[in-house]
């Protein structure tokens, strides 16, 4: 569960956001949409932690993630919020599995294998897991980063433009598999997406103006 | 973890990786060769000189005199005459003479007639069998008895002069009596027997004007081949007729140098002057001329050092250009492992571990790089002069103090990058990717 209440937002004086309050049970989906410029992606940044709103607060579970530290804010974004980018990054010396193992270790102090190799094999790349993530397909690569996001069991699913550099049939499966690992997840999901795609697929959506 | 990720990210780019530890390697190599050199160099210098306050011999260069009578690596300046170092040798300051007569080689190692002072000087013990009394007993030093494998009761020829190759003396073999202990000392490459032993060898006195009867000077070999082809029958009647044996006793003889050790050290200041005045001989101070030489060669090994930091410094610098240049593609790997949960302070480790790891690998390598050459310069010195080098020895100080110098190297090249790594912002470089 995320919630979110009041949250402003600015750069710099010229370029302020005030960005609609949102709420996203576990297991459900929203999207967010709006054109470029409009601060989708800093509003994901804000509900990732990643950056830190003027005024607000933001609700996960029973955190409110604005007033935690920043060292503290890494622990909690790493147990507990996944990330999906647009375009797929890797750590790329280390190989697929590698980088699973990675996240789990970076959040958690463990390496958990296990769960790795589950969720390679519920995206059906297990044969790719040994693999260095530069030598995999683009649609190969996005698949590896949500099993990356979904490594910790994250109570918050966020994807930025999940599909926007994927050919149809890609992106379909892309969203199919985001709707239906953080419902078996039972974690929140918030999609940022301008693509027309698939925001007909969606009826729970904000967009930002 | 982090330490894996940094492992496999300097191997991500080996090329920048090679080259770092190739510069590191070198200048590591270089130090340790020079620190090794320098050490056991100034050791068997030392320990050779112990003992040894002026070495009295034929006038020339002193340091000629220094390095053939002490160290036994140069030619002799050439003979002086025993009776007249006799006088120098009973003189009320002196406490110890060493006389020493060059005599002949056997396989390219020395044969120095000389007293058992000279096994007391350099604290050899006789491992095996006993020292030598009567001429043509030899007392080997320990490397030889090892390289040559020889034993007691052996007996063998001298070639003349101190080339291997030289006309071999065959008419009086040497016998092995003694084998010395290995004291890392000069000693140990010698063969030793009486100076009457090298007397009798190039004749008996009668022959005198005829040929020298040692070797110190230049040139005198190729004419004293000829002479024994001509002496050979006059050889032959002496051999019969010296059926008493020759001593030290002898009049008119000449031996190479006197190792001289004072009682009073007012000697040691005043003997060079009253005897270059006085005599036609020369004395030289060991410790003087090993000073100089060491400061000779000091210039060189300056130099040699004052490269090597350069390279080290050139290491450095390739090691910084590499953090910083991939800092600029790796960012989004920076910020990922943010995003991943990893703290500002562990992409600082990240990047100071990967500069620390070439930096502890090229040590590693130009440790032992280093403990190659100078296996290698050490054969070689061995050929050449009988003066051999431990590889295996570890100087933890100044090794220790080079490998701290090293990893400091490694923190200062890692510094910026670092410092950069942990003040990224994740959110500006995500959107922007």
């Amino acid at each position: 569960m995320i919630s979110t209440k009041n949250i402003t937002f600015s750069y710099n004086k010229e370029q302020s956001f005030i960005l609609p309050d949102l709420h996203c049970d576990a297991g459900s989906t929203i999207l967010i949409t709006g054109d470029s410029g409009k601060g989708k992606t800093t509003y994901l940044h804000i509900l990732a932690g990643l950056l830190h709103p003027t005024t607000g607060a933001i609700t996960i579970d029973d955190t409110d993630i604005v007033t935690l530290s920043e060292s503290k804010n890494d622990k909690f974004r790493g147990q507990n919020i996944g990330i999906v980018f647009q375009k797929s990054h890797f750590v790329s010396a280390l190989t697929v599995l590698e980088n699973l193992e990675m996240a789990s270790w970076l959040a958690s102090g463990k390496k958990n294998s296990n769960r790795a190799k589950k969720l390679l094999e519920q995206l059906s790349i297990t044969n790719q897991s040994d693999k260095l993530p530069n030598q995999l397909s683009i649609g190969q690569q996005q698949r590896v980063s949500i099993a990356r996001a979904l490594m910790n069991e994250p109570k918050v699913l966020l994807a930025d433009e999940p599909t926007s550099s994927l050919d149809d049939k890609n992106a379909e499966k892309v969203i199919e598999l985001l709707t239906s690992l953080s419902k078996e997840n039972k974690a929140a999901l918030i999609i940022v997406t301008h693509d027309s795609r698939i925001k007909e697929k969606f009826s729970n959506r904000i967009t930002l103006v | 973890m982090i330490a894996k990720l940094a492992w496999r990210n300097i191997w991500f780019k080996p090329l920048n990786t090679i080259l770092s530890i190739i510069l590191l390697t070198s200048s590591v190599a270089i130090i340790t060769v020079l620190v090794l050199l320098e050490k056991q160099f100034e050791e068997k210098f030392n320990s050779n000189i112990d003992g040894v306050d002026l070495v009295l011999g034929a006038q020339g260069s002193p340091l000629q005199l220094i390095l053939s009578s002490v160290y036994q690596v140069d030619a002799p300046t050439g003979n002086i005459s025993y009776d007249s170092a006799k006088v120098w040798m009973q003189h009320p300051f002196v406490k110890k003479a060493i006389p020493l007569a060059f005599g002949d080689n056997y396989r390219g190692y020395k044969i120095l007639g000389t007293t058992t002072d000279y096994l007391e000087k350099y604290e050899a013990k006789i491992s095996k069998g006993k020292v030598f009394e009567k001429n043509f007993e030899v007392v080997i030093g320990g490397e030889i008895a090892k390289k040559l494998n020889l034993k007691i009761g052996d007996e063998f020829f001298g070639s003349h002069g101190d080339a291997a190759e030289g006309e071999v003396h065959d008419h009086f073999s040497y016998k092995v009596v003694g084998i010395a202990e290995m004291t890392g000392r000069v000693v140990d490459n010698l063969i030793l027997c009486t100076i009457p032993s090298v007397w009798e060898m190039h004749g008996s006195h009668e022959e005198e004007e005829l040929h020298n009867p040692i070797h110190g000077e230049e040139g005198h070999r190729h004419e004293e081949g000829d002479e024994h082809l001509q002496h050979e029958h006059d050889h032959d009647e002496h051999s019969h007729h010296d059926d008493k044996e020759m001593t030290l006793d002898e009049k008119g003889m000449e031996i190479t140098a006197v190792l001289l050790q004072f009682r009073n050290k007012m000697g040691i200041v005043t003997w060079p002057r009253i005897i270059a005045q006085n005599t036609k001989m020369q004395v030289a101070s060991p410790a003087i001329e090993v000073n100089r030489l060491v400061s000779m060669f000091g210039i060189g090994i300056d130099a040699l050092r004052y490269l090597a930091y350069g390279i080290m410094l050139i290491s450095g610098i390739s090691i910084f250009i590499a953090l910083f240049n991939t800092l600029k593609e790796r960012k989004n790997e920076f910020a990922l492992l943010r995003v991943n949960g990893a703290k500002r302070h562990q992409l600082l480790i990240l990047v100071m571990i990967e500069s620390l790891l070439l930096c502890v690998v090229g040590f590693i390598f130009g440790t032992i790089l280093g403990r190659i050459a100078l296996m290698l310069i050490s054969s070689s010195a061995e050929k050449d002069f009988k003066f051999s080098f431990n590889p295996y020895e570890f100087i933890w100080k100044k090794e220790g103090v080079l490998f701290l110098l090293t990893l400091f190297v490694g923190f200062f090249a890692a510094l910026l990058p670092a410092i950069k790594a942990y003040q990224l912002n994740i959110s500006k470089t995500l959107a922007n990717a």
